[in-house]
């Protein structure tokens, strides 16, 4: 198969470096180009040696590399609508970020944008391809657990504000200034807008939409952050499951400028864990568990040392898949578009106090 | 290759990848080759290398995350239908030397009944360590195992604190019983940890047939290894490894 000629936009996505690998590595990319948001991105990239000229424009890039088939839209969530309609008046193929947009009228753009132009357009829901949640989708497909009544669901981490700024300001995490709730001083933007994915897998593995959701906001613990970085969210979906998710920004870190060792401050610094209740029984899973432990350097703290992360890997293939045999990818925007509703109806239940109804 | 989900695993590695390999090598973990004249296409693996645990700590050792270490402790109890006391020190003796970067130069043995073992071991770079082995624990459970690491600056396991046994990640409740479930490798999802491990080994040499050299040679130092530890056993004393 001729391997698929692909950049990656703006490099200022917390998941940028994890595409560096599998673009290299993988036989059906060839990596051509990337494209940098501030002279700092482009400085900080160009350290990694990976041999790919950076541009200081999307434009300029895809001007000296008309060849350019698809791209990794690692950008802040206020640049995509911008960047779609780039790649979809080229017919470049997008790998979105996990966050196309919170503005609906953006979203339907997009999906408008993709049909039209036939480019492929898949949204980075990387869990899709963990291990860990091959094997819970396994043991649903097998009805292990029966019928589900429970869903619960962690997805926290630290804050990634320091290094990737623009995941601290409402205009460019959440897409405009809005207040969290009437008198509160805190915007929509913070920890919900990086944690879509355990709203995703609900609706994946139950097999079922949202009925109504209810969402309360705590104090933040970085009292800086004009954004949330504190929440929880409860609620039931249409075929009767309850479910509760904690999709914080609990975890404390180091105020690195670009993420290295010793950046958490919680030995382990993300972590997306599910305890599901059903009929026959309760399932714990740890997505991101078990792994090797340490306290050396930089801190000597009790660190959790990550041992796997190939998401990617099948990530990339199906995106691959898509673009070669011209077929549908299965994270699409018609898909995903219902879980960003139902993070919007939490930040609207913050606000009005009340469970929304979707 | 006997396990015939092992062999087809890595013919799609192979695949995808578009490694051509060649299909006459007997790719088996090293230890199925002990006490066996190997023939030209015996490929002893140290599929554990392959294993991102030992390759995470062994960059923790090598990169000096945990720095001057001091002591490694080692455990690895498995069921006697799946493994031999040789098997479980010929892993435990190649991971004592690959994660510490260091070869064992002395070691102290003893064992009871052919099912458990107690070995001291000392290394060239002075560090000590321990490596409890047994084949005493029942059929199908996983390997009971600990992989600690003593530093001057810091302490590097495999094993969570303030726990005896492995951890899995999926664990299910149900009226059936308890079940685990440790899936670590999505590309060869449905293989468990030991055959994933085996697999990625053996596509490694596919990719580049010039390591079955150096996989000999090693073969035949930790053969030496389980040698030496039999004869201190036997002879109730401390050797020193040639």
């Amino acid at each position: 198969m001729k391997p698929v000629k692909i950049a990656i936009l703006s490099l200022t996505h917390g998941h940028t470096r994890k595409y560096f690998q599998t673009l290299k590595e993988n036989p059906g990319l060839e990596w051509i180009a990337v494209s940098a948001e501030s002279e700092k991105v482009r400085d900080n990239f160009l350290k990694n040696n990976y041999q790919v000229p950076c541009y200081m424009s999307d434009e300029e890039m895809f001007e000296k590399h008309p060849d350019i088939e698809a791209v990794v839209m690692a950008s802040a969530n206020s640049r995509h609508i911008e960047q779609f309609r780039m790649c979809a008046d080229r017919g470049i193929h997008i790998l979105s970020m996990k966050i196309p947009s919170f503005n609906m009228k953006e979203y339907d753009e997009m999906v408008e944008l993709v049909e039209a132009s036939g480019i492929v357009c898949q949204v980075e829901l990387e869990l899709h391809y963990n291990p860990v949640v091959n094997r819970i989708q396994n043991l649903f497909s097998q009805n292990k657990l029966g019928k589900i009544s429970g869903f619960n669901a962690t997805n926290i981490t630290l804050s990634p504000v320091w290094a990737f700024p623009w995941q601290g300001v409402p205009e460019q995490s959440y897409g405009k200034r809005l207040p969290l709730s009437p008198g509160d001083n805190r915007f929509r933007g913070g920890a919900l807008c990086d944690h879509p994915h355990v709203f995703d897998m609900i609706r994946w593995l139950t097999n079922s939409d949202f009925e109504y959701i209810f969402a309360e906001a705590g104090p933040n613990i970085r009292k800086e952050l004009e954004v949330e970085d504190i929440l929880l969210v409860n609620g039931k979906m249409k075929n009767g499951v309850s479910f509760l998710f904690d999709p914080s920004w609990s975890r404390m870190e180091e105020r690195l400028e670009v993420p290295a060792p010793g950046w958490e401050v919680f030995p382990k610094r993300m972590e997306v864990n599910l305890t599901i209740s059903g009929e026959n029984g309760v399932m714990l899973a740890d997505c991101f568990g078990p792994n090797v432990y340490h306290n050396g350097a930089p801190h000597n703290r009790y660190t959790v040392h990550y041992t796997y992360f190939d998401e990617w890997i099948g990530l990339m293939d199906e995106f691959i898949h898509c673009i070669r045999n011209q077929s549908f990818p299965k994270i699409n925007l018609k898909w995903h578009k219902t879980t960003i509703e139902a993070m919007n109806a939490c930040y609207e239940s913050i606000y009005t106090g009340q469970p929304v109804y979707l | 290759m006997t396990d015939s989900n092992i062999e087809s695993a890595l013919k799609q590695l192979m695949q995808k990848y578009e490694v051509k390999g060649h299909p006459r090598l007997n790719l088996l973990p090293g230890w199925h080759f002990l006490g066996k004249k190997l023939n030209e296409h015996d490929v002893p693996l140290l599929t554990w290398r392959s294993n991102r645990r030992f390759t995470e700590l062994q960059k923790l050792v090598s990169e000096q995350v945990v720095e001057d270490v001091s002591m490694l402790r080692f455990s690895s109890f498995g069921s006697n239908e799946e493994w031999s006391l040789e098997a479980l020190m010929y892993r435990e003796f190649d991971l004592c030397e690959f994660i510490s970067g260091s070869n064992i130069v002395s070691l102290h043995a003893v064992f009871s009944d052919n099912s458990t073992g107690n070995i001291i071991v000392k290394l060239a770079s002075g560090v000590i360590g321990s490596m409890e082995v047994g084949v005493q624990a029942p059929v199908g459970r996983r390997l009971l195992e600990r992989h600690e690491i003593i530093a001057r600056r810091g302490v590097a396991s495999d094993m969570v604190v303030d726990t005896q046994v492995p951890q899995s990640s999926v664990y299910t409740f149900t009226r059936e019983g308890e079940s685990v479930y440790k899936d670590v490798d999505n590309e060869l999802f449905g293989l468990d940890e030991f055959q994933a491990e085996w697999v990625r080994a053996a596509f490694e040499v596919q990719k580049e047939p010039g390591q079955s050299e150096d996989l000999k040679t090693r073969h035949a130092r930790l053969s030496r290894l389980v040698d030496t530890a039999l004869m201190s056993n036997s002879g109730k004393q401390k050797m020193e490894v040639i």
